[in-house]
């Protein structure tokens, strides 16, 4: 415990360095971004809407927040847009419609975004765009039952 | 064999936010021109020239206190929308008088900051304006008017906004 953010494992490197792409876990690990060097390239975090900072310049609490959230979004099941779904066909937050083969992500409210635009807001906050359900109690409590 | 957040990656993800940004802005305008809620209305000309500026004129709603007014509403976005809100502020001669709107256009809505969502969008803001003054019983300006349009930022969204009630 403690030191989780910094060690990383082939999930959370994924997300920390932007998650916009499948490939990417075939790339070699490398060292976690809050050790870059080049300032330019320390990535930028929100620990809430509306706020960016980047990665050196997080608190001990907003590190550990961020680290929570990159473990319980590896935990939200993926899949890739086939063409079958009844539902939306359209994701909420870029507007764009699933094209076959996008990534998705499917949250426990049963809204569905490309993996790459709720990646992005999940980091922010723990809540479905849509239904503004909060995504963390909704997989808590479709563990228990 | 690139190594982790090579300048090449971090370009390309900019890039792709960027078209990201511009073709979801791109579909709220078409959706508006094509069907404008009633009372909204959105100038696509000049809005095309730059999308990250737009300006919408709000009619006030038949019935309402602001009935036969007409308003002109202001969007700024930023390169981080809709993950971040939009900037909305009345422009104009004419500024709502309304317990939630300062004398400089600031509005004091929750869903600007706190309670924004990226599935929200410029129509959905337009509605939550214009039905937040349908629903104002008595025109009249925040109790704190005149400090807070002497201290405050000119960015909206740099306010620390107390909400009451709903």
């Amino acid at each position: 415990m403690g030191n989780c953010f910094k060690t990383p494992n082939a999930d959370d490197i994924s997300l920390l360095r932007g998650s916009d792409s499948s490939e990417s876990s075939d790339q070699p690990i490398g060292p976690p971004p809050p050790y870059q060097e080049r300032q330019n390239r320390v990535p930028i975090y929100h620990p809430s809407p509306n706020v960016s900072r980047p990665a050196n310049q997080l608190s001990e609490e907003e590190q550990i927040k961020i680290a929570k959230r990159l473990g319980l979004i590896s935990h939200l099941p993926t899949g890739v847009y086939d063409g079958s779904s009844k539902k939306g066909k359209e994701c909420a937050i870029c507007m764009g419609e699933f094209t076959l083969g996008e990534s998705l992500r499917f949250l426990p409210c049963m809204h569905t975004y490309h993996k790459d635009c709720i990646d992005d807001w999940l980091m922010r906050a723990f809540t479905c765009p849509s239904c503004m359900e909060p995504v963390d109690a909704a997989l808590l409590s479709s563990y228990g039952t | 064999m690139n190594s982790p957040l090579s300048p090449i990656d971090f370009e390309d993800k900019r890039l792709k936010i960027k078209f990201k940004l511009e073709k979801r802005l791109q579909k709220e305008l078409q959706a508006l021109t094509k069907d404008p809620p009633t009372g909204v209305k959105v100038d696509a000309e000049s809005i095309y020239r730059n999308l990250s500026e737009w300006i919408v004129d709000i009619d006030g709603a038949p019935e309402s206190l602001y009935e036969g007014e007409k308003f002109k509403l202001m969007f700024k976005f930023g390169s981080r929308y809709p993950f971040d809100s939009p900037q909305v502020m009345f422009i104009g001669e004419n500024i709502p008088l309304h317990p939630h709107v300062y004398s400089n256009g600031h509005i004091c809505l929750s869903i600007l900051t706190d309670d924004w969502s990226p599935a929200l969008s410029v129509q959905s803001v337009c509605l939550s304006v214009v039905s937040m003054l349908s629903s104002c019983k008595e025109k009249k300006r925040p109790p704190d008017n005149s400090f807070y349009v002497k201290t405050c930022s000119k960015n909206p969204k740099k306010t620390r906004w107390w909400y009451h009630g709903k």
